[in-house]
């Protein structure tokens, strides 16, 4: 539990110390997203500004005028949209891997990184880290579609059952192993990320065996840690919700839109806590020595003659004690 | 010795010391249920009298159970065009259903198995087999009785079109060979389609179910008798009185509240609440909306004369949800249902409606739907608005809203174009267009008709209707001419193109202009004097889009707070309404009293001056987060 602390701690450390990071992808995130939701907008626009009918939607929020909204030849098919934000979360996903590695960098540095350097490791791990997601990807995508097709029979099982609640309950208790087993790819990756940039590592399979590595090693320690900060994401999340419907007025268009805007920027935090965890864990792991330096101490010198030395005695370079292992 | 055949004249199930309906039909049945076979083995005895004022020679008879294989009619008309659950994108054994007549006497006439075929008269599909019609030796004279005596073999499949099992759950619905109704000249026996329900005469049932011991059993009627056999099964009685048909269900795990009673009009009304043990936390909810039905329908429409009332919450997963027979209805809910969403309450309103509009109003299902389903849905509308509130009576819950009547408008809008109101059920384009127009436009039409004649004559035509044509068989004309009848008025414009056509009614405020009378004039010079005095000309453009042709209002609204309202006949394409006022012209709105329930499209039945980018804005920030967040989500667990 001290050793999770400690993890805690470190990580949120780190993300303290580069808090610039989290305003940045947040601002991606919205500039992004303020490009994916045009379409949108526009069309909502077009039809509501000079009707009386959609002022339903603003005194309260009456579903039906939504609904009859997408329902409007003029509105379009609601494909648009849907394709306008899919583009934009893909694009989300690709800067998010572009710039992670100066993230990384940035979290094991113990000085501010320039943004020059920023940039260069960014650069630098590009075509790294668009390998290492594609084995991540292929990883992941097997073992979610075993898990769901496993679940999928599970439920569909239970779903024979005269007990109502049991297809639910397998769902939530399904759901949860998955999210639990999801984690543990998601630290190994992350580790394996980690490696890359950290250890200027070049071939990908070794940071990814790094990463597995490293993963197993101190499993529990990890995932509990990741727990902990999803559950912390997941209340901020149905905190800002609540906040957002119980607080905001209906009519409160710009309310609440900086409550979303700050529960978006905060949901954030959760995901780079468990980067900083996981940078704070590999510095621990792989800045630790392998073998334990001695001091060398200098053989004992028979005071006989005052003959000048020949060389300076030799003072070893002793490396700091590891801070916890 | 035997008596000779009659329909007896008992009044054991309802509130009335005399039969209310003209009974036509005694069917008498003796059924054994096999719970692990699914299947039913009956002996039924009908008893008919020949009211038709003329000798009938032969007798078609409805075998429902049939339509459950893939040839039959109702199974390539859903693959077709939809059906209410089951789409068959497979075909699967479960779903296999029959219904086989053993044997069929007629008595005095002896046995006539052989003389038993099939007839398809609705779309002459060989392969379906829920007709089958009877030849007599002798026929009947007018006045005169008939009885048959038919052993039956059924073989029910998981739960479709309201019937069938499901785990260890049956609900029997249009399980019986039934009848057909002499109706207009001739016998009116339509096969079994995806969007049909039913159509038969009024009369008796004694029926006798024999099931396991441990099954807890509810049915139409009031139960008469309950004894446990040797062989561990019971056998319960039932028996209604002028009812038109029967179903029962029974599964093992039925929690039973049977202690509520409403004190109606005609005597007290027995309400038997039968729930799934995962939704018992409900029952005082289903409880609470079937009092509140009674009452609406009871002070608006007319007395509920039965003794019993039944909802059944059916199992989970079936297809066995919202449906309604005589006395007996079922509901449909599920175990996560937040308070301020009201799907139980919808459905146990709908289904508890046609105890009057199916029930009592007897119409034909298979050709004019509309008059049970449509009414139904706008009384519906009505009585849920009344008991949860106009814009909340679907979903009131975390500030989101939504009421009945904009949902059943949404119903018609989405095939508001392709099928008149009067059209037989299973000539409808969609199983789409069927509910659309069937339910949506019909009852979107009546609100509207209701704020043509007015919300009493409209209360006061309805109560008419149903206290002149309970127990019978009424048509559109009965009820058309009945609502003319009690408004004084000549409603014909309205009733041929609403219920006859598929004409689609859209106004819109094609343009709204306004500006200073001397908007020659020098810019300065003009800005100098006084706002006040600056004379506007405005002017407001109406266009028809559709084809409907409509009388409506239009209210001008003026910044200086005044209201100008002018009427328009729509006979014309478009018309336009100018003025020139020292006030600028801020909005025109058709409609302003919201009369028209039908109207396409409601976005362009207004206009204002001054663009409001505040709807717009709210509903674009909910689309921004969406998508800002599954863009976060993506990334946390891909990269």
């Amino acid at each position: 539990m001290t050793e999770n602390k400690s993890l805690l701690s470190s990580g949120w450390g780190m993300v303290t110390h580069n808090k610039r990071y989290i305003f940045w992808f947040w601002l991606l995130n919205m500039t992004l997203a303020e490009f994916g939701t045009a379409t949108f907008r526009n069309q909502a626009h077009a039809i509501l500004d000079q009707s009386l009918y959609s002022d339903r939607l603003v005194h309260g929020f009456d579903l039906s005028v939504l609904v009859e909204l997408f329902m409007r030849p003029e509105f379009g098919p609601t494909k648009a949209p849907t394709m306008a934000a899919v583009y934009f979360i893909t694009l989300f996903f690709v800067a998010t891997a572009l710039f992670l590695p100066g993230v990384f960098q940035g979290y094991a540095s113990n000085y501010r990184l320039p943004r020059d350097e920023f940039f260069r490791v960014c650069g630098r791990n590009l075509w790294r880290f668009i390998r290492l997601l594609i084995v991540a990807g292929i990883v992941m995508g097997i073992i979610t579609g075993i898990l769901f097709g496993i679940q999928s029979v599970l439920v569909k099982k239970a779903g024979d059952s005269t007990n109502e609640l049991l297809s639910f309950e397998v769902q939530m208790i399904t759901l949860a192993i998955i999210f639990l087993v999801m984690t543990i790819v998601r630290i190994w990756f992350d580790l394996a990320e980690i490696d890359v940039v950290l250890s200027d590592q070049n071939a990908v399979r070794r940071s990814i065996a790094v990463g597995f590595r490293q993963a197993f090693a101190g499993l529990m320690r990890l995932l509990g840690s990741y727990v902990l900060i999803t559950i912390v994401a997941a209340l901020i999340l149905i905190g800002g919700l609540w906040i957002w419907m119980r607080l905001v007025s209906p009519s409160g268009v710009w309310g609440a839109f900086c409550v979303g805007q700050l529960t978006l920027l905060l949901l954030l935090i959760p995901r780079f806590w468990q980067r900083g965890v996981a940078v704070a864990y590999y510095q621990q792991r792989e800045l630790v020595p392998v073998v334990s330096v001695q001091p060398v101490m200098p053989e004992p010198v028979a005071p006989v003659v005052a003959v000048e030395p020949a060389v300076s005695p030799v003072i070893p370079d002793i490396p700091p004690a590891p801070q916890a292992t | 010795m035997n008596s000779a055949p009659s329909i007896p004249d008992t009044t054991l199930a309802i509130n009335s010391s005399t039969p209310m309906s003209q009974r036509v039909v005694h069917y008498e049945i003796d059924a054994h249920y096999d719970a692990t076979k699914h299947t039913i083995d009956a002996n039924e005895v009908l008893t008919y009298h020949n009211l038709t004022g003329q000798a009938l020679d032969h007798f078609p008879f409805h075998l429902y159970q049939n339509a459950f294989e893939p040839k039959a009619t109702l199974v390539r008309e859903a693959k077709l065009y939809g059906a209410r659950d089951t789409n068959y994108d497979q075909w699967e054994d479960k779903y296999y259903g029959s219904e086989d007549i053993k044997s069929i006497e007629v008595v005095g006439q002896g046995d006539l198995t052989s003389k038993l075929h099939y007839l398809q008269p609705d779309d002459g599909n060989k392969d379906d087999k829920t007709v089958v019609d009877l030849p007599l030796v002798k026929p009947i004279a007018p006045g005169g009785f008939v009885q048959f005596k038919i052993a039956f073999h059924e073989q029910m499949p998981e739960t479709q079109e309201r019937s069938g099992w499901k785990r260890d759950f049956v609900l029997g619905g249009q399980w019986f060979p039934k009848v057909g109704v002499w109706w207009h000249g001739a016998w009116n026996c339509h096969q079994y389609h995806a969007t049909t329900e039913f159509f038969a005469d009024f009369g008796v049932y004694d029926v006798k179910l024999t099931v396991p011991q441990f099954e807890v059993v509810g049915a139409s009627g009031v139960k008469v008798g309950e004894v446990n056999n040797s062989d561990q099964t019971k056998t319960l009685t039932f028996h209604g009185d002028d009812i038109h048909d029967f179903a029962w269900t029974a599964s093992p795990r039925y929690k039973v509240k049977e202690d509520g009673v409403y004190n109606g009009q005609m005597g007290p009304v027995q309400m038997r609440i039968l729930m799934q043990p995962a939704h018992w936390d409900q029952v005082e909810r289903h409880e609470k909306i079937l009092r509140e039905s009674l009452e609406h329908f009871e002070s608006w429409y007319g007395p509920y004369p039965y003794k019993t009332i039944t909802l059944v919450d059916p199992e989970p997963g079936s297809a066995a949800g919202g449906m309604e027979y005589p006395t007996f209805i079922t509901g449909d809910t599920s175990w996560l249902m937040p308070k301020g969403l009201y799907g139980p309450e919808l459905v146990i309103e709908h289904e508890f409606g046609h105890q009057y509009w199916y029930g009592m109003v007897a119409t034909n299902e298979f050709e004019e739907a509309w008059m049970d389903e449509g009414i139904n849905s706008y009384t519906e509308v009505k009585v849920l608005d009344s008991i949860l509130g106009e814009n909340t009576s679907i979903l009131n819950e975390a500030g989101i809203t939504m009421g009945e009547r904009e949902a059943q408008r949404l119903g018609y809008v989405s095939a508001a174009d392709l099928d008149p109101i009067a059209e037989k059920a299973y000539d409808y384009y969609s199983f789409n267009s069927y509910g659309g127009v069937t339910y949506g436009k019909t009852a979107s039409v009546l609100l509207t008709l209701e704020g043509i004649v007015g919300k009493d004559t409209m209360a006061r035509a309805m109560s008419t209707y149903f206290m002149r044509y309970r127990f019978t068989h009424p048509t559109k004309e009965d009820f058309l001419k009945t609502i003319e009848e009690v408004s004084g008025k000549d409603l014909s414009w309205y009733f041929g193109p609403a219920f006859d056509g598929s004409q689609v009614l859209d106004y819109e405020v094609i343009k709204l202009d306004s500006f200073p009378a001397n908007w020659y004039e020098d810019q300065k010079k003009t800005s100098k004097k006084n706002d006040k005095d600056t004379v506007y000309r405005s002017t407001v453009w109406l266009h028809r889009k559709g084809d409907f042709v409509m009388p409506v209002d239009v209210q001008i609204r003026f910044d200086n707070g005044e209201k100008i309202r002018e009427h328009w006949d729509g006979q014309s394409r478009w018309t336009k309404f100018s003025y020139e006022k020292k006030a600028k012209a801020e909005s025109a709105e058709i409609d302003p009293d919201h009369k028209v329930q039908f109207d396409r499209n409601n976005f362009n039945n207004s206009q204002t001056a001054e663009p409001n980018g505040k709807p717009a804005r709210k509903v674009a920030n909910y689309w921004l987060f969406l998508t800002q967040w599954a863009a976060q989500f993506v990334a946390w667990w891909a990269v």
